[in-house]
């Protein structure tokens, strides 16, 4: 392997685990906080990157239609993941895990479905935006510009979603629910509204995810399933309920995919699922979570 | 919680009534081919090996309590076992079936060893990822498998052209198989699964190997759904990447949670809600994904004990009433 080929897959597999990494976080702040593990993850990342196709694809001729879409899409995924957690899982919170577990593959049905009836079956594409398009020379070798903007978006919103979790009196409520919730209760904290907050800022992430990657990629169905497997491999190995976590284990992965996809095309996707395994037997609980 | 664990365990008690009932039922199946078409004798057929299917799904989820969101992994283990040894192997239909559950029993081992290392919510995710796994193996093995194109002429018997011959078949083979299962969770070992299932703590400080017998539940569980995969193969002469992939556990799942977890009949029940639902609303729209999520969560919402639970409830609430 050439210097050349090694720095560009590694930049293919940052780019990709930043953005896996936006989904993950989701995933794993709903788990840490609501307790439901939440199939349905990947669903709203697909919608989000349907949304945010329909919009570039109504505003065509605006400049900076891309941007609205980034701004827009999320809201309206955060939008239906409020709609979800009021309606249909504040109802199911006492009741076992196991329809919780349910509900959330229920909903990943109809997303589809309804995606589905919406968009059809077809591929869509969102091109780059200003101003990130073309390439820039780095090391000798030419690096499309989108890809640094999306790694560097990884550890900005990791940043941030520190800094909103520990310095704010809204992480504040945040982290007093996931500690005791009956307790931060009785202390005037409204846990519901907590409960649909966490889960909108979760739906937000996966929305935003959707809306960055098309560029890179294509819109389509299945990618719903595809991508929540993905983040069910990073938890795993990062440990869930763990932000860090997910930083480390989306960064793992990607750098394995895109290193898997140069090496051994045919068996890439066989990858992760080693790294998983391989995981599980050394460290069952990941490699930042603590045994339950 | 308590509480309703022991009425459910009662729910699965044997009685007079319920032996006549599934006499009639038994008689009712035995004189089927005499009073239905061929096309719905095929349904009929196709409904015993996804009721078999339900069944086997239901010794994890409803009497072990471990979600799987993985059964259709280990149901096509023992569809393409059967179909590619018949296939491509020249192997006779006898040996083949035989080592369906075999080979999905070794699978589900495997499988299960590395999931139950993790409990309650990893356990969930760790089983949707290994059945994407063999998923992925099944589409992308082509010499084998046949790739996404399946498997298409598996050499079947004659004998099961013959859509009254597949049935007594297949019909013989699930009652066996549920007679089974029906023994195994009413057993000494059934009821230690289904004290896991309420309280996997206090079950393990009486000194119980929590972990290997939830791995032994999966196993269980495992070569069921691989003779149902493998019933399913010989009953279509094919196979193919769908029987693994991940809408075909929705499926059961939702068979399961339709008839209601926590009742032996549960799944059977449910495979024929199920099976006239998808028949009725396909029937109407193109969307059936769509109405059949909407109807999980209003069972979630409105009906969580499933059909069988509600009814149970329901004759528990009118004889309590009577006395």
């Amino acid at each position: 392997m050439t210097f050349e080929s090694f720095a560009g897959q590694a930049l293919a597999g940052v780019s990709l685990g930043m953005v896996w990494f936006l989904i993950a976080a989701g995933l794993s702040i709903i788990f840490g906080t609501l307790k439901v593990l939440n199939l349905a993850h990947g669903s709203l990342y697909m919608l989000g990157s349907f949304c945010c196709y329909q919009v570039t694809v109504s505003l065509a001729g605006v400049p900076g239609n891309f941007w609205l879409a980034v701004l827009v899409a999320p809201l309206v995924v955060a939008l239906v993941g409020g709609i979800i957690e009021v309606f249909l899982l504040r109802p199911i919170y006492k009741a076992e895990m196991i329809y919780q577990y349910i509900l959330t593959f229920a909903l990943v049905l109809i997303i589809a479905e309804a995606c589905k009836m919406i968009w059809g079956t077809g591929y869509h594409s969102v091109k780059v935006p200003w101003p990130f398009q073309g390439s820039v020379a780095m090391f000798g070798l030419s690096f499309p510009i989108y890809n640094l903007f999306l790694i560097a978006m990884g550890p900005l919103v990791f940043i941030a979603l520190r800094t909103l979790i520990n310095k704010t009196n809204l992480g504040r409520n945040i982290r007093a629910v996931t500690e005791n919730r009956e307790m931060a209760n009785a202390l005037g904290t409204n846990v519901p509204q907590v409960y649909t907050g966490v889960f909108m800022l979760g739906a937000w992430l996966a929305g935003l995810a959707g809306s960055l990657w098309p560029p890179v990629s294509v819109v389509m169905l299945g990618s719903d399933m595809a991508v929540v497997i993905d983040c069910f491999i990073i938890v795993v190995i990062g440990g869930l309920g763990s932000l860090a976590g997910a930083f480390v284990g989306a960064l793992i992965l990607g750098l394995t995919t895109a290193f898997g996809l140069y090496l051994i095309p045919k068996l890439a996707v066989a990858f992760g699922f080693i790294l998983m395994i391989i995981i599980l037997i050394i460290r069952p609980y990941g490699l930042m979570g603590e045994p339950e | 919680m308590t509480g309703a664990g022991m009425n459910r365990i009662s729910l699965l008690g044997t009685s007079p009534r319920n032996g006549t009932m599934l006499l009639g039922v038994m008689i009712v199946m035995v004189a089927l081919p005499y009073l239905l078409g061929q096309s719905w004798l095929s349904i009929t057929t196709e409904m015993l090996i996804l009721a078999l299917s339900a069944s086997a799904l239901n010794i994890m989820l409803g009497y072990t309590g471990m979600v799987s969101f993985g059964p259709a992994g280990m149901y096509a283990v023992g569809a393409y076992t059967t179909g590619v040894l018949m296939e491509k192997m020249g192997w006779g239909m006898l040996p083949a079936t035989l080592a369906a559950p075999v080979m999905a029993g070794l699978v589900g081992a495997l499988v299960g060893w590395f999931c139950v290392r993790r409990s309650a919510v990893y356990f969930a995710l760790l089983t949707l990822a290994f059945s994407q796994i063999i998923w992925t193996v099944v589409f992308q093995w082509y010499s084998v498998t046949g790739g996404d194109d399946g498997l298409v002429s598996v050499p079947v018997p004659d004998f099961f052209f013959e859509i009254t011959n597949c049935y007594y078949f297949m019909l013989a083979v699930v009652s066996v198989c549920l007679f089974i299962i029906w023994k195994i969770v009413n057993s000494p070992f059934g009821m230690t699964l289904q004290a896991i299932r309420e309280n996997p703590n206090r079950v393990e400080f009486i000194g119980v190997n929590v972990k290997r017998y939830q791995l032994a539940s999966f196993v269980i569980s495992s070569v069921f759904l691989g003779i149902a995969g493998s019933m399913f193969c010989v009953f279509s002469g094919s196979a193919f990447p769908d029987y693994a992939y991940w809408v075909k556990s929705a499926d059961m799942l939702v068979i399961c949670l339709l008839g209601g977890i926590y009742n032996f009949f549960g799944p059977l029940v449910g495979t024929v809600v199920y099976t006239v639902l998808t028949k009725v609303i396909s029937g109407y729209t193109m969307h059936w994904h769509l109405v059949l999520g909407g109807i999980i969560v209003l069972i979630i919402l409105a009906m969580r004990k499933g059909v069988v639970g509600t009814l149970a409830n329901y004759w528990a609430n009118r004889k309590s009433a009577a006395a």
